[in-house]
């Protein structure tokens, strides 16, 4: 009853009962069905259907452009999809990346490295960190835990000419470190991690462990890990999302040392005629993130769900 | 640590191995956050010269904020531009993932599928592959955005406007978000994840109160469902306004300064990124404010 008087309130505050308002009849009971109709459920899915399409849209023409043949490219205005479906514009790409004298295969080969050596330091760092400034107990939690919050709303672009002096500084530039290190500043991740921590790793499990004698770097990795796990396998896959389409700019000069991405502008450079090729690496990048989402699925979806409950 | 404390105890460890728990963390966070945030505010008060390998910086004051404010023909346009964006966005992305959050936590048949397909973006749009779709880099070859060429073609936002009849700024409007529609569903996608975990978290008894009660759906959104996602509601909002804040496409102001960067001035574009970022921190946090105190309050 307390709830009912909650509401009432509620109602009260927000609209002034109206006194002009014509009350039942006595003795008649409001009669109201509270399933959906057939009509209901078909206006309900034709809304979805109508958002849904507006969301895959995009991705379905991209597929569909990567398949087309130059003359279908060119028409214009352009066709939603594809009369003669050809795989001319992916067996051209090795071509293309001929001038570079780098085969296409050392482009993903790099790529799909740096996104996976990187995503697992930042898991590490931003859970360690995480762990201890919600368990741990020691001087200006409060005050790291700030700078994470402020962090958050920083774009690094605004950071990017001192970065480039400190990479620069620190001998990073023109090597795998650049897309590394970066990364060591997780501000989302220990955010992430550290809400999902405190909801879900009670204290007690931390010091039955600690009684039994298991050292700190333990009770984290058999303990915390486990535990959290959906949130580590969401950042993992916003985190390889991220890197893998990442240009540090200015910062990688070799060849060698490149990324899919960073070719990337290079092809659609080539105008109207390679916008097939241009949509066919498009869709060679989408690839490796969707591949990490089908492996961490369905915690990904737990995991983003918890963050938004806990404050 | 060095210290020899006379209680070594046992919070001593802890506390000890938290200091070295933190440190990896600390370190990047010092060298790639603190460190680069401090000079680039240090950069807008002064002035650059650019030597051959070294990097001159003379004090000036407010110079730059002033000449970006009261000069520079464009900043200000860019900045209040950004800002409307800013502002019409939010409410439309809230309450459209908020709408179809409610209609995707329904029993039906192809729901796993539907949320599959929301979750879509989230998971494939980044970078490279979200400015080829929507055509950031249209100066770098003939090929439209996809969104663009979509739009363009299937819907004339011109034509809706001038058929209805709405006139000036309603309709124009309604044309920025006809011609962001992608943009704006693309943009749902955690959104939804967040207010679907938010509904299901919103106790049952609460709606069978209100049935035996005899309330409508209608009123038991606004007093049941609304306000228990008060807090979901902060936290998606917030989420949703970083994500407006940092985002490279369709923001003036960002993308200038990356090419007045690459063009070597250093000294006002940090200016303009630095004012730019306490301009949203007052939105955010005037936001936050009116939200806690005109609605959290209230529920609560």
């Amino acid at each position: 009853m307390v709830i009912v008087d909650k509401i009432n309130a509620l109602k009260l505050k927000i609209f002034k009962p109206n006194p002009n308002k014509q009350s039942l009849a006595p003795g008649r009971l409001p009669c109201r069905r509270y399933t959906r109709t057939k009509f209901g459920d078909f206006v309900m899915f034709v809304m979805l259907a109508a958002a849904g399409l507006f969301t895959m849209l995009p991705l379905i023409y991209a597929v569909a452009t990567s398949f087309k043949p130059l003359d279908e490219l060119l028409i214009f205005p352009p066709r939603f999809l594809v009369r003669r479906p050809t795989l001319n514009n992916y067996l051209v790409l090795p071509d293309l990346m001929a001038a570079l004298k780098v085969p296409l295969s050392r482009y993903i080969f790099n790529g799909v490295s740096n996104a996976i050596v990187t995503t697992s330091v930042y898991i590490v760092v931003s859970s360690m960190a995480a762990y201890v400034l919600c368990k741990g107990n020691f001087k200006h939690k409060g005050a790291i835990f700030m700078i994470v919050q402020f962090s958050l709303m920083f774009n690094s672009i605004t950071l990017g000419i001192p970065r480039y002096l400190i990479y620069s500084y620190l001998g990073m530039i023109d090597t795998y470190w650049v897309y590394i290190l970066p990364h060591m500043a997780a501000t989302l991740g220990v955010f992430l991690m550290k809400q999902y921590i405190e909801g879900y790793v009670p204290d007690a499990f931390i010091e039955a462990a600690k009684i039994d004698g298991a050292g700190t770097f333990r009770i984290f990795w058999t303990i915390v890990m486990p535990i959290v796990k959906p949130a580590w396998l969401t950042l993992t896959l916003f985190t390889f999302r991220d890197v893998w389409s990442e240009i540090p700019s200015g910062t990688i000069f070799t060849e060698q040392l490149k990324t899919l991405p960073q070719i990337m502008g290079q092809i659609t450079a080539g105008g109207a005629a390679r916008a097939g090729s241009a949509m066919a690496t498009t869709v060679i990048m989408m690839i490796p993130p969707i591949i990490v989402y089908l492996i961490s699925q369905s915690n990904v979806i737990e995991a983003m769900s918890s963050a938004g409950i806990k404050e | 640590m060095k210290k020899v404390k006379k209680n070594r105890g046992i919070e001593e460890l802890k506390s000890s191995y938290g200091r070295m728990f933190v440190l990896p963390w600390f370190i990047g966070v010092i060298l790639f956050f603190l460190v680069p945030f401090i000079e680039t505010v240090i950069f807008s008060f002064s002035s650059i010269k650019i030597n051959v390998g070294e990097i001159s910086t003379t004090f000036v004051g407010l110079e730059n904020y002033d000449y970006i404010l009261n000069q520079d023909p464009n900043y200000t346009k860019y900045l209040s531009g950004a800002m409307t964006t800013f502002l019409y966005s939010l409410p439309i992305i809230i309450f459209l993932s908020l709408f179809l959050a409610l209609l995707l936590n329904q029993k039906f048949a192809g729901r796993l599928l539907f949320r599959a397909i929301y979750f879509a973006p989230v998971i494939i749009a980044t970078g490279e592959v979200i400015k080829l779709l929507f055509g950031l880099d249209a100066s770098s070859g003939a090929t439209m955005g996809v969104s663009e060429s979509l739009t363009s073609n299937m819907i004339d936002a011109n034509d809706i406007t001038s058929l209805l009849g709405l006139s000036g700024e309603i309709g124009e409007f309604f044309t920025r978000t006809i011609g962001r529609i992608f943009d704006l569903v693309w943009n749902c996608g955690i959104q939804i994840v967040l207010f679907i975990a938010g509904l299901q978290s919103v106790p049952r008894h609460l709606y069978e109160v209100s049935k035996v009660e005899g309330a409508t759906k209608w009123e038991e959104f606004w007093f049941i469902t609304f306000p228990m996602l008060g807090r979901v509601t902060l936290l998606v909002s917030m989420f949703t306004m970083i994500e407006l804040i940092v985002a490279e496409r369709g923001n003036k102001i960002v993308s200038n300064a990356l090419t007045s960067m690459n063009s070597g001035i250093y000294d006002r574009t940090s200016a303009e990124l630095f004012f730019y970022f306490m301009v949203s921190c007052l939105f955010i946090g005037v936001f936050i404010f009116l939200y806690n105190r005109f609605l959290l309050k209230r529920w609560e």
